[in-house]
C-alpha cells in the first residue's frame, strides 16, 4: 500500500517522527508515519486550519517513576497541542485519534493499556473530542496520518522488534539528564 | 501569611498538576484558563505571584502581562512564565512585557517552588 501510494504520488514528503518526538504540518503532499507497540501515537488537527501533527510516547512503568511519567506524557501532548496552535490551530477545534498501547509479547509488561488510559484521560479533562481509537491487541502498528487532512491509516504489523526497541529506547530517555524545569529571572 | 498564588494555563492537566504541587508546598493556590480569565481571577483573588502560560486563547501570556502591569493594584506582582518554548526572542518580549522569569516546562516542582519563594521575599 506504502509503495502503490510512492508510486501514484512521487511528491509525496514522508516524515518519520519516532518515540519521544512529535511533529506537525499543514503541508497536503506531507504524510507523518511512526510505528509503535505499548507506545501511544496521538494524530489531531484543525479540519478548519487544515492543520495536523502526531506524538509518539510512552509512560514508564514503575510507580516510582509515575508522577515523573505522566509529566513526560503530558509534556508531549502539550508540545504537540502548542505547535498546532502556533500554525493556526484553535484548541476548541481540535479532534483527536489514538492509536498504540498494545500488549507486547516480550516487551514491557501491560504498560500499553496503562499508556492508552493516560492518553483517553487526558484528552477527556482537556475537552479535545476523539474520533477514532485503535488501541490494544498484542500487535504492533504503523501509522501514517496526513496532517491537512486529519486522514489516518493504521496498519497492525507483526514485528517483535519494536517491542525491544521501545524499552531500551524507555530507558535511554528516562535517563537523560535534561534540563528540566529550568528558571531564568530576569 | 500564605503566600497566594495565581496558575495561568489553557490545560486542565497543566492547571490540576500545579494547583497540586504549589498546595503541597504550602502556597494558596487559584486558577484561570486564560489570560482574560486570569485578569478577573487575578481582581479578586489578589495573588502575591502569578505563573503564566504563553500559548493561550483569548489573551495570550504576553497580553496577559502587559495588561496586568497595567494594573494600579497588583502592577508590581512578580509574574513567572512557565511554558514549553525556549526561544530567546519570545523570553525578551516577555521580558519587554513585564516579566519576572521565565521557566521551561516539564517544570521541576522544588525549583519552581524555590522561584516562587524567592521572587515573593
Amino acid at each position: 500500500m506504502m509503495q502503490t501510494e510512492t508510486i501514484t504520488n512521487p511528491t509525496l514528503k514522508k516524515t518519520l517522527v519516532t518515540q519521544g518526538e512529535f511533529a506537525t504540518s499543514a503541508d497536503p503532499n506531507e504524510v507523518l508515519t511512526t510505528i509503535l507497540g505499548s507506545c501511544i501515537c496521538t494524530c489531531m488537527y484543525d479540519p478548519v486550519a487544515k492543520v495536523g501533527g502526531i506524538n509518539h510516547f510512552l509512560l514508564g512503568d514503575t510507580p516510582k517513576d509515575q508522577s515523573q511519567s505522566t509529566k513526560y506524557g503530558v509534556h508531549s501532548m502539550e508540545l504537540l497541542i502548542n505547535g498546532l496552535l502556533k500554525r493556526g490551530a484553535r484548541r476548541e477545534r481540535l479532534l483527536a485519534k489514538l492509536a498504540g498501547g498494545a500488549k507486547m509479547l516480550n516487551g514491557i509488561s501491560d504498560i500499553g493499556a496503562a499508556n492508552a488510559a493516560f492518553a483517553t484521560q487526558f484528552l477527556e479533562r482537556e475537552d479535545i473530542v476523539v474520533i477514532g481509537t485503535n488501541l490494544g491487541g498484542d500487535m504492533a502498528r504503523r501509522i501514517r496520518f496526513w496532517p491537512a487532512t486529519g486522514r489516518t491509516q493504521v496498519l497492525m504489523v507483526q514485528n517483535t522488534e519494536t517491542a525491544k526497541i521501545e524499552a531500551s529506547l524507555a530507558r535511554k530517555i528516562a535517563a537523560k539528564p535534561r534540563d528540566m524545569g529550568d528558571v531564568e529571572l530576569f | 501569611m500564605q503566600t497566594k498564588v495565581l496558575a495561568v494555563d489553557d490545560s486542565r492537566t497543566m492547571r490540576d498538576i500545579l494547583s497540586h504541587a504549589l498546595g503541597e508546598a504550602g502556597f494558596e493556590v487559584d486558577v484561570a484558563e486564560d489570560g482574560a480569565h486570569g485578569l478577573e481571577v487575578a481582581a479578586r483573588f489578589k495573588p502575591d505571584v502569578v505563573i503564566s502560560d504563553i500559548n493561550m486563547p483569548r489573551l495570550d501570556g504576553f497580553g496577559f502581562i502587559e495588561m496586568l502591569r497595567k494594573d494600579r493594584e497588583l502592577g508590581a506582582v512578580p509574574i513567572l512564565v512557565l511554558t514549553t518554548e525556549s526561544a530567546p526572542e519570545l523570553k525578551s518580549r516577555a521580558r519587554a512585557a513585564g516579566a519576572t522569569g521565565w521557566i521551561i516546562k516539564p517544570f521541576d516542582g522544588e525549583k519552581l517552588v524555590a522561584a516562587i519563594r524567592r521572587v515573593s521575599a
